[in-house]
């Protein structure tokens, strides 16, 4: 219709005009085309490999071979040499850790960091595990995107029918619900989403295949309602209307009014609500790797949470005993920094797109 | 209505609602399988043996036997009596904080969390987590304090000059606050101060806590000549040597810094805070980032109310309309706010304590979900869900009465 | 029912005229015929207009009238042609993002109220729409609003439409009444304090006399309380011994003497109250001196920035000297007996707009009075301070009729016991006919014809006026067709060329079209802007 219309140009007219939502535009375009180019990483195998530690030279040799790594199944007896393509370095795992000067070209040099610049080498292996911090980082990208951009459209639809059928029916409907999302907003989210998860992998419900799904599930949980919240309190104000009198006095059915004014009229506070998640949810699952909670396999499907994580791990003792630059030296700075970044600036630029379109779309801004 | 009968009203209606979380834990610990229910609130007086459904007979150690203590423990949950029975036992037992025991085969319990904290095995969950709670609570006073005091006054001052530099830069504070994750900026800002106080080669003049300082502690401070600015070395948890266990202390509050001071012993209460103020500097950053707008927006919506305009009519000066009239009444809002994002600032804790050596309910949560399935402490695990939640509760209920007495409009009903 | 217990406060303070315009009594004002009155204020061609994401909003083009000492002079126009506007263009209220008064001169007391109107924004054109965009200063800007806030309040009181949102929900309404009172008759009530006499055997004899009356009729206790009061040389302790004795009246508890002689002794102020006193007493004579530098800047047209410095400098040492005495502990203390006076003045000024319970009127809050209490509250505040201008906008179009018209008498009534000119801005003829003395009718941001009441509605000149007055229904004659103005209001984004009412005009000429019509004097007393009318051009 042409009033919908115009309300779309004025409102990217206002977009346009705020240089900070811009900005953030601009940086989400590079995210997503860094998004189109991770999926054309090769995926992992399904099934887990090994991982072994090197205690820091590279590549593993029989004098220097692989070590066992906790909580990790290694197949490969203990002081034998793995295929190069199945080790990869934990930090973590190795108390003689110490890192050697890193160079930016190529993987040369004891450690293999990976260039930023060139993609890593073994692309075309056959077993493509991929384990230097560029290749985490896209994968991570990956992996990181998609997941937030599911849960919240996951949640969000959730919630927006909870919401909706909500503030439509009113009366103990809408108490129940209403309580129900009290209880809910009372349990932190970081704590509902871990103990839902653990209880899924526990009770044996879910193998690795369906844990994407568990997450999923497990956030949808936590996060539903918020969104409920938000369309319940814009359904009531829409059911007042005189348009939505007119339909029932026409003979409109109960879910076709739902379906046909009151969800389209409450989506915009979702749609800012959504947009602000996707910024959050990545940092939820920052927080939630980095504490220690497994969430993928780290190598397999790597996050920008859980690189993080594995770099963090030797963190505090060293500051104190080696100063800042032994601190640079000893531990795996850029794998903490850059997924750091990372989600740094996906964060931001999504704030600011969602804080620019909130003010574009608020009608009591007078302009 | 009186102020009283609302904080009655308040305190009833709040029943349901934790009877309600209790009913969503108890739904997923139900899901668990019987062997890891039981393990996780086994009764200590079997810690001598690990948790089976068998154990070897005693007249026929070749054959298996059920495990009488495992059986006793069935019983007790009410594992072979209907949900509704079992789902009453649970209440019960999350009121009286019988929250279950630390488990032997967890991380927790056998002490290979490589922090250097011992195993905690077969202690009582509930005193476990009273021992480390005094400190997220200390913790968690600094960090409110940072951000009442500066979340109001910027956000107020980012509303009444809209777009001048104060709002800039505010603005920047509250975009970086929002999407820094905790984890980057404590890293960053511990760097920072150890090459502030260091220099780049040097070993760093930051005490990180190491229990041999607290030795020390009755001779002069800082000793080794350092600044503490994270860690937690005198004040330990159940098993570490503490001051507090050593000798004739006693700890009437609970509270280390309190009891420092209690005490006399005033570096060391220093020491305990000064150790609090770059983790309280970093969770009050991301809280006030989300706070920040709020409070700017609420200003901005009051400052367009009539009645500003009236008190402009009066005469009044211009900073009495801002202070007075504005100030107060979009404090009712922010404090309503600030009770709203009290559940996002409990998911600071667990980071902010690991990266600080910090030791509190966060870490030992940490601590509880982290590694495989084999290391999972399902009572802690539950028991720091069910405590989090009373604080959240419990704040909520201040922030209404707190919002009670602001606004006179709400106490009629 | 008239306040007995009078509060000295009503009668025009001598001090707060300026040497500008001499002192004149009541009566005297109301018998002189209003063309021969003193200007009180003068409003020069304002303009003011609105840029907004749809292009520039004219909505004040050119307006100009005069108002005189002790006069009500009606606005009276359609929704939306800009009557709010010019009241809130003259003191600066407009919302400054996206309004701004373009240009315009008020003078009033020998000032002009929008001087540096000019140096405060540039606007910049945007090309290709009908925007333009507003780079304002923001230091001029405040420093304007500082300089208008001199006068509000004491010299020009305002009151607006809707009662219930205009007075903060959060303090009671003796608190927002004292903030007026307190900032601009602040020494005064400072003075009467420090020489009150709370003791003394003529203070007991008449607290004895208060409670001898109480057995004995109302007028008898208001007799004695006012007696008492000056036995005390605090009048508003007469108002409060007479609240105290109707209390007991009502409960026939004894002691009353005792009490109010209890009462007296908390007048007897500490040498802490005291200090705290004199310190806020030159807090508020800075401020006093403050206003009168604003004013001073606006009647010369420039900045007086030594005085102003030198004032800050004093006001900052007066507040370190005063720093002791405005701790939290302290400050509740010290602060009493200024509070309670403030409170009891409050109560006396409740008494003059006729509220029947004014003490628990003025400790509750505002949310518990109903749309005329508030209105009344809100009137009382604006009057509190004997304001030469008071300011209305439409105050009576959210009660019920029955209380507008109560409305109306006590405004009235004030006004002719104070000499306050009102600016009434309505929408509602009726009103206009029953309390004006002038009109003035807008049209579109402009001011169509202006006035005396009778003038207008004997012999009405404007076409848009006639129209106006044709359709109102006349219940006299039920059979005659309701008579409309043809068209609507017009877009103030692209206002109608020339004469702005054109379009909907029966007499509309080529002319009309091409020019602004002028003001052109009719009548004694009328002027009209059409080009209908050829007469000599009006001077106000």
């Amino acid at each position: 219709m042409a009033a919908r219309w115009s309300q779309y140009k004025r409102t990217w007219y206002f977009l346009r005009r705020n240089t900070l939502a811009m900005v953030g535009l601009g940086i989400i375009v590079l995210f997503a085309a860094a998004f189109v180019y991770g999926l054309s990483y090769p995926a992992s195998s399904s099934v887990p490999t090994q991982y072994c530690a090197t205690n820091g030279e590279w590549p593993p040799t029989a004098s220097n071979p692989c070590y066992d790594a906790p909580n990790i199944i290694c197949t490969y007896p203990q002081g034998t040499v793995p295929p190069t393509a199945n080790c990869y370095m934990t930090p973590r795992d190795n108390p003689n850790f110490i890192a050697p000067t890193a160079t930016l070209q190529g993987g040369l040099g004891q450690f293999p960091m990976g260039s930023l610049v060139y993609p890593a080498a073994d692309l075309s292996s056959s077993d493509p595990l991929f384990y230097n911090t560029y290749t985490m980082l896209v994968k991570g990208t990956v992996n990181s995107i998609g997941i937030s951009v599911l849960i919240v459209a996951a949640g969000a639809g959730a919630g927006l029918l909870v919401g909706a059928l909500s503030g439509y029916y009113g009366g103990w409907v809408d108490e129940v619900v209403m309580r129900i999302t009290d209880i809910f907003l009372s349990i932190p989210a970081i704590l509902l989403v871990i103990a839902v998860i653990i209880v899924g992998k526990s009770s044996g419900l879910v193998t690795f295949n369906t844990t994407l799904v568990l997450i999923g599930v497990a956030f949808v949980i936590v996060w539903w309602p918020f969104y409920a919240r938000i369309v319940r309190s814009q359904s009531l104000v829409v059911r007042e209307q005189r348009y939505v009198e007119a339909a029932r006095a026409s003979g409109a059915s109960n879910g076709r009014i739902i379906m046909r004014h009151i969800v389209p009229n409450s989506v915009y506070p979702v749609f800012v609500q959504m947009s602000l998640d996707v910024g959050t949810i990545p940092l939820l699952l920052a927080a939630i790797t980095f504490i220690g909670f497994v969430l993928f396999p780290y190598p397999l499907i790597p996050e920008w949470g859980s690189v993080a994580a594995a770099g963090a791990s030797v963190l505090t003792p060293v500051f104190t005993q080696c100063g800042v630059k032994g601190a640079v030296c000893a531990i795996p700075w850029w794998q903490i920094l850059f997924p750091g970044l990372a989600i740094f600036f996906f964060s931001l630029s999504v704030n600011f797109l969602a804080d620019g379109l909130r003010d574009a779309l608020d009608p009591r801004l007078r302009r | 209505m009186r102020m009283w009968v609302y904080v009655v009203r308040r305190a009833v209606l709040v029943i349901p609602v934790v009877i309600g979380v209790m009913t969503i834990l108890f739904v997923l610990i139900s899901s668990l399988p019987e062997v890891e229910r039981t393990c996780s609130f086994y009764h200590p007086s079997g810690r001598t043996s690990p948790c089976t459904t068998t154990i070897p007979c005693p007249q026929d150690p070749s054959k298996l036997c059920p495990n009488p203590v495992y059986q006793s423990a069935v019983d007790a949950l009410g594992l072979n009596k209907p949900i509704f029975v079992q789902w009453a036992i649970y209440i019960g037992n999350a009121l009286s904080f019988q929250w279950g025991y630390v488990a032997q085969g967890s991380a927790l319990g056998t002490g290979e969390t490589g922090s250097g904290l011992p195993s905690l095995a077969g202690q009582s969950v509930a005193t476990v987590l009273s021992e480390f709670l005094p400190y997220t609570i200390e913790l968690s006073i600094v960090s409110l304090l940072i951000i009442l005091v500066v979340s109001i006054p910027l956000g107020n001052l980012s509303a009444v000059y809209r777009n001048r530099p104060v709002d800039q830069a505010s603005r920047v504070m509250s975009f970086s606050g929002y999407a820094l994750p905790a984890f980057l900026l404590g890293s960053f800002i511990l760097a920072g101060m150890t090459f502030a106080l260091g220099g780049p080669a040097a070993p760093s003049a930051i005490c990180g806590g190491s229990s041999t300082v607290f030795l020390d502690f009755f001779g002069s401070w800082p000793q080794p000549p350092c600044v503490p600015l994270y860690g937690t070395a005198n004040i330990g948890p159940v098993g570490f040597p503490n001051w507090l266990t050593i000798g004739y202390i006693s700890s009437p509050t609970g509270f280390p810094t309190v009891d420092a001071a209690i005490h006399g012993q005033y570096y060391l209460a220093l020491d305990t805070l000064l150790r609090m103020v770059l983790p309280a500097i970093v969770i009050a950053y991301t809280t006030i980032a989300g706070l920040l707008r709020f409070v700017r927006n609420s200003m901005l919506e009051v400052m367009n109310q009539d009645f500003i305009r009236t008190a402009r009519a009066k005469g009044l000066p211009e900073s009495k309309v801002i202070k007075k009239h504005a100030g107060r009444n979009s404090l009712n809002v922010t404090i309503t706010v600030l009770g709203l994002t009290f559940a996002g600032f409990i998911t600071g804790f667990p980071v902010v304590e690991i990266v600080f050596n910090l030791w509190g309910v966060g870490r030992i949560y940490a601590y509880s979900v982290v590694g495989g399935v084999k290391d999972w402490d399902f009572g802690v695990l539950f028991g720091t869900t069910l405590l989090f939640t009373y604080l959240v509760v419990a704040a909520n209920i201040i922030v209404d009465i707190l919002y009670a007495y602001l606004d006179p409009r709400v106490r009629l009903g | 029912m008239s306040a007995a217990v009078s509060a000295p406060s009503i009668v025009p303070n001598v001090q707060s005229v300026p040497p500008t315009a001499p002192p004149v009594s009541s009566t005297e004002v109301e018998s002189a015929p209003i063309e021969t009155r003193p200007v009180v204020m003068d409003v020069r061609n304002l303009v003011t207009y609105f840029y907004t994401y749809d292009g520039v909003v004219r909505a004040l083009e050119g307006v100009s009238f005069k108002l005189r000492r002790g006069e009500t002079l009606g606005l009276v126009g359609e929704t939306g042609c800009g009557k709010s506007v010019t009241m809130f263009s003259i003191t600066r209220l407009i919302p400054d993002p996206p309004g701004r008064v373009v240009s315009g001169k008020v003078l009033f007391r020998g000032a002009d109220l929008l001087w540096g109107l000019g140096q405060e924004a540039r606007f910049i054109p945007v090309k290709g729409s009908n925007r333009v965009k507003v780079k304002r200063s923001f230091r001029r800007v405040k420093a304007a609003q500082a300089r208008v806030g001199s006068v509000r309040g004491q010299g020009i009181a305002m009151i607006f439409q809707e009662p219930t949102q205009a007075m903060n929900p959060i303090f009671p309404v003796y608190d927002q009444l004292s903030e007026v009172l307190l900032e601009h008759r602040g020494e005064e009530l400072i003075d009467g304090l420090m020489q009150a006499t709370p003791d003394g055997p003529a203070v007991r004899a008449a607290a004895e006399a208060l409670e001898r009356a109480v057995k004995v009729s109302d007028e008898a206790i208001r007799a004695a309380s006012k007696a008492l009061g000056e036995a005390v040389k605090l009048p508003t302790f007469g108002t409060q011994a007479f609240y105290m004795a109707r209390q007991a009246r009502t409960s026939g508890r004894g002691n009353l003497a005792q009490d109010v002689r209890k009462a007296a002794t908390r007048l007897r102020l500490s040498g802490s109250q005291r200090a705290y006193l004199k310190t806020e007493r030159e807090l508020m004579k800075i401020s006093r001196e403050y206003r009168s530098v604003y004013i001073s800047e606006m009647r010369r047209g420039e900045l007086e920035r030594a005085n102003r410095g030198r004032l800050s400098a004093r006001r900052l040492r007066a507040r370190i000297r005063g720093l002791p005495y405005r701790l939290p502990g302290i400050k509740r203390r010290a602060s009493r007996p200024l509070r309670d006076e403030a409170f009891w003045r409050t109560v006396q000024s409740l008494e003059l707009v006729q509220i029947a319970n004014p003490v628990q009127v003025a400790r509750g809050y505002p949310h518990e009075l109903s749309g005329g209490m508030l209105q009344r509250v809100m009137i009382s505040m604006a009057l509190a301070c004997d304001p030469e201008i008071l300011m209305a906008d439409e105050p009576t179009t959210a009660l019920d009729v029955t209380i507008q018209a109560q409305i109306l008498e006590l405004m009235n009534e004030l006004r002719r016991r104070i000499g306050t000119a009102i600016l009434l801005i309505t929408h509602d003829l009726a009103v206009i006919a029953e309390v004006a003395d002038r009109v003035a009718v807008m049209y579109a941001g402009q001011i169509v014809e202006m006035a005396s009441v009778k003038s207008l509605y004997t012999r009405p000149l404007h076409p848009y006026t006639q129209g106006l007055l044709a359709s109102i229904p006349r219940v006299d004659q039920p059979s005659k067709k309701l008579e409309s103005i043809p068209g609507s209001v017009p877009n103030l984004i692209f206002p109608p060329t020339g004469c702005r009412y054109h379009p909907r005009c029966p007499h509309a000429m080529p002319i009309c079209k091409e020019q602004r019509p002028p003001m052109t004097v009719e009548a004694p007393g009328h002027n009209v802007a059409c080009f209908l009318y050829t007469g000599p051009p009006a001077t106000e």
